[in-house]
């Protein structure tokens, strides 16, 4: 077991590495990345089966990596980890990272740059599995800084396009300015427990398993520095995620090729927040105001981005819109926690079946994208129609992405909503009235965006399988913002919609139907977290009428292929596609902080650097004045200290006398 | 008077009225000339005063090394020979140089006459031996401070010289900057 | 058997004469001449006040020697700043006032 987690970390930043050595290459680069990422598989499966059993919610081995570092009193035990949850979660990572490597193969296969961005591929999900497995803070800081690094690399994939250089810039500077966060957090956290280690930490602040190390007092529950440390974390986790102040770095994101999409929507770099979230959710059991405010902000972020995803002109933008909507939905579940323990699982659960259906859609779409020369609604009207495997599949991952109850984003997205409910009814005394109207709040947020969620898939299929009555089309094409990703993007010179141009292999092939056939079935997969099928009846009837209701309205919306988000009007949906100037927003921010920055530039050098300025003056000024001064001849000055000596010396004569 | 008495004051007028001279002559080589006579004279008193290593010192180091560096100086300084009107510094300040110099003098003499009083000594000046043995017993840290100082009076001298030495002489005021 | 106040009496003349020399000469040598006049008399005082001195330490003697041996010392740095200033000034007239220009050397010491 020990080897196998060790080998699952390893084995994609050695294939990152030798990938990078191989990059001249194609072939064998495309071999090396996709022979790691199946047997990333492999070990995936040996953990999720051949772990220990026992108890199930707890930490069941520990393994050590390099040893602990000598940092003082801190302990830095930089071990890994392996239970239950962290087992699933690898291996939805790991199948979508094998998905998304044979796919790319041939998704970019013109591209004289795909075996750099295998091996960036590879270095991403080694990020992603270090931060999965890690049972130290410092190695999940270290995989979710290298998470940030590959998202800025794989966005600006295509170096040529500057909107591509311009969202890898946005990622990068917008996940890093929430970082500082992030590392207060962790910082705090290590300080005051003296160690890294999570398990350390968490028995340190909650007594949790264990008695906890003696000699340092435990955090009170509450206490203002836990607070601190986990609302750090949360606006991390935010930056990362995309939750609503940071949320828009997403969308453009889409900029990137899409196999490069699927990965960081799916499986790794958003749903890391949840992933670190739920390791410490026993701490965010312990600080309810940090929890209060990871609701809220989640609450926010799945309606905001529900409302924008069923606005947008252009497939991608609207999966990049739902995925910020289904990260919410995650971390909602992870919001409620105090003295529920399925709570993590519901969020775990949810982080497993999103990976799986999000994967599927992001590859489908990157597939019908070659073929209709675009990811923009327009340019996709009606291409899946007729198309088989294609069709089923997108047709799969949107009903699972709506929560259709057969599919796997049905059992988990009532997971969660059973969770919050049964907070609701809950509570933990004492702390029920402080959190009940989040809450309410969530739960509201939550019920909207099953709403949502199911009108926005059930428009995406509308569109993409029936045609446009020709004026329409014209009309659409006046008010089209540009597609966020020509065809272009990846790499192919001539994106044409020549339909088969490029015929599609039979692996890409076999990974999309693969990760439909995955949906259908991955409920299984929930099984093997603990209490991860918990399903409210009563919830699961409400969202059940709310989809069929939201599908149905859509439906006759759409009568005559009129795209029913014409409802919100041309202007509104313009606005929407730019993300309701939140980017301006973001420049504004920046403006405001160099412009502060200059201004205590300005005060250092004008005010602060006016004094020993001045001081330099006046010496230099004194050492002139007195450089004049001895400027005589200097016979003369002779004279005058002969004459001094003599005074001197018959002063002296006269006394001694 | 003792015979020691006569003799001093025989050599020690030269060596007065060569002081002098050399103070006041307007011939530049010639006062350093004087000097010789001058500094050779007072070894002539040290001996008379029983100490004979000073007075070998004196000769080999004053008149043998300072005097040669003295006229090496004044001639790469291109000192003219002859008479030369302008050696001296102005009638006032030559007529306070003397006022001073008297006064000096007469400061000395009213401070040092009374400290060795009216009495008639015997010199008991240590011989050589002596004198090395205080010098390399007692006396030599001192001894080898000196031998720092000299060092460090040589590396000096030939770094002032040296820096000196990328300059031309006499330099257009234009070109001074642009030389270094 | 000799009195001491005529080497004394000769010392005293001799710093007066080198005050003199200092004082009312142009030259920088000439100078330096009387620099040295004021040095020899102090090594007679010495060596005067070290005959009367009956001590083993010949502190007189000792001390003279090492007068010499620092005047040494002193001529040779002098004898280089004059020739120095030749360089730079094309004169050694201690009467003329000194050059109000910045010297290079000193353009160079971080104006």
């Amino acid at each position: 077991m020990t080897l196998v987690v060790r080998l699952l970390v390893l084995l994609p930043a050695i294939a990152a590495l030798a990938g990078l050595l191989a990059r001249r290459s194609p072939r064998a680069a495309a071999l090396l990345a996709t022979a790691a990422a199946g047997l990333g598989v492999v070990l995936a499966v040996v953990q999720v089966f051949g772990g220990p059993s026992g108890d199930r919610r707890r930490v069941t081995a520990t393994i050590e990596t390099i040893g602990a570092l000598p940092v003082g009193d801190l302990s830095l035990p930089l071990h890994l980890l392996t239970d239950r949850s962290s087992a699933l979660v690898a291996l939805a990572v790991t199948v979508v990272g094998l998905a998304v490597q044979v796919f790319s193969v041939w998704y970019l296969r013109d591209d004289d740059r795909y075996p750099v961005f295998a091996a960036e591929v590879s270095l991403f999900l080694a990020g992603m599995l270090l931060v999965v497995q890690s049972g130290d803070l410092v190695l999940t800081l270290v995989g979710w800084e290298v998470m940030g690094w590959c998202s800025y690399l794989l966005i600006g994939h295509v170096t040529a396009r500057e909107s591509a250089r311009r969202a890898a810039y946005k990622a990068f500077l917008v996940t890093r300015v929430a970082d500082i966060g992030f590392v207060l957090g962790v910082v705090l956290l290590a300080v005051d427990a003296r160690t890294t280690d999570i398990d350390g930490v968490l028995r340190h602040v909650v007594g949790f398993g264990l008695e906890g190390p003696t000699g340092f007092a435990p955090f009170v529950t509450g206490s203002t520095i836990l607070t601190v440390a986990l609302v750090g974390l949360v606006v991390g986790v935010a930056g990362k995620s995309g939750l609503v102040p940071f949320h828009d770095w997403l969308p453009d994101a889409m900029e990137g090729p899409t196999p490069a999409s699927a990965l960081i929507h799916a499986a790794t770099m958003v749903a890391a927040g949840t992933v670190v979230i739920a390791r410490l959710s026993p701490l965010y059991a312990a600080a309810p105001t940090a929890r209060a405010v990871l609701g809220v902000l989640a609450a926010v972020t799945m309606l905001w981005a529900a409302l924008l995803a069923f606005a947008q002109s252009d497939v991608k933008r609207m999966l990049a819109y739902s995925t910020l909507s289904q990260i919410a939905i995650m971390l909602s579940a992870l919001a409620f926690a105090p003295g529920i323990d399925e709570a993590p699982s519901a969020g775990l659960g949810h982080l497993f079946s999103h990976a799986l259906f999000k994967s599927l859609l992001f590859l489908a779409i990157g597939w019908l994208s070659v073929i209709g020369g675009g990811t923009a609604f327009v340019a996709l009207r009606g291409r899946a129609r007729g198309r088989g495997a294609l069709q089923w599949s997108i047709g799969i991952g949107l009903a699972a992405l709506a929560g259709v109850p057969p599919l796997v984003g049905f059992f988990s997205k009532e997971g969660v909503l059973a969770v919050v409910e049964e907070s609701l009814g809950q509570g933990s005394p004492g702390q029920a009235g402080e959190t009940a109207w989040v809450t309410w709040l969530v739960l509201v947020a939550l019920l909207l965006t099953v709403l949502l969620t199911a009108a926005y898939c059930a428009r995406a299929w509308l569109l993409l399988t029936t045609d446009a009555p020709s004026l329409e089309t014209v009309e659409a094409l006046e008010g089209q913002v540009e597609s966020a990703e020509p065809a272009a993007a990846a790499g192919d010179d001539e994106p044409t919609g020549a339909h088969g141009a490029r015929p599609v292999t039979l692996p890409a092939a076999l990974s999309v139907s693969g990760l439909a056939l995955l949906t259908v079935v991955g409920t299984v997969g929930l099984i093997a977290l603990p209490q991860g099928l918990h399903v409210g009846l009563l919830l699961a009837l409400v969202s059940v009428v709310l989809i069929v209701g939201a599908a149905s309205l859509v439906r006759a919306r759409a009568t005559g292929g009129v795209d029913p988000a014409d409802v919100l009007g041309a202007a509104t949906r313009l606005r929407a596609d730019r993300g309701f100037g939140v980017d301006t927003a973001y420049v504004g921010v920046g403006r405001a902080v160099v412009t502060l920055a200059r201004v205590v530039a300005r005060l250092d050098r004008d005010v602060v650097d006016a004094y020993p300025r001045a001081a330099a003056r006046v010496t230099l000024h004194l050492g002139a004045a007195g450089d004049r001064v001895h400027r005589g001849a200097p016979s003369t000055g002779l004279v005058a200290v002969v004459v001094g000596v003599v005074l001197l010396g018959v002063a002296g004569v006269t006394v001694w006398r | 008077m003792t015979t020691r008495d006569v003799v001093f004051l025989l050599i020690g007028l030269i060596t007065a009225a060569s002081a002098i001279l050399s103070v006041t002559t307007r011939q530049v080589v010639h006062a350093a000339l004087w000097l010789v006579v001058c500094l050779g004279t007072l070894a002539g008193c040290y001996v008379v005063l029983g100490a004979e290593l000073v007075a070998l010192v004196q000769v080999l180091i004053y008149v043998g090394a300072v005097v040669v560096l003295v006229l090496f100086a004044l001639m790469l300084t291109r000192a003219p020979i002859g008479r030369q009107p302008d050696l001296a510094t102005p009638l006032v300040q030559r007529i306070a140089a003397a006022v001073l110099g008297v006064a000096t003098t007469g400061l000395f003499l009213a401070m040092l006459v009374p400290l060795v009083g009216q009495d008639s000594v015997t010199p008991v000046s240590g011989d050589t031996h002596t004198v090395a043995t205080a010098t390399f017993g007692t006396w030599v840290w001192p001894f080898e401070l000196l031998s720092l100082l000299l060092l460090a009076a040589l590396i000096g001298a030939f770094a002032v010289a040296r820096v000196a030495g990328a300059i031309s002489p006499r330099p257009a005021p234009a070109d001074r900057g642009a030389s270094t | 058997m000799m009195h001491l106040w005529l080497p004394m009496t000769l010392a005293a003349v001799l710093a007066g004469t080198g005050a003199y020399g200092i004082l009312a000469r142009r030259n920088a040598v000439l100078v330096l001449i009387g620099v040295e006049l004021v040095l020899s008399s102090a090594n007679l005082i010495l060596v005067t006040l070290g005959s009367a001195d009956t001590s083993p330490l010949q502190t007189g003697q000792v001390l003279a020697l090492f007068v010499i041996t620092i005047a040494a010392a002193e001529i040779c740095v002098a004898l280089a700043i004059v020739l120095a200033m030749f360089r730079l000034q094309g004169h050694i007239d201690l009467t003329e006032p000194a050059d109000t220009e910045d010297t290079p050397a000193r353009s160079t010491s971080g104006r």
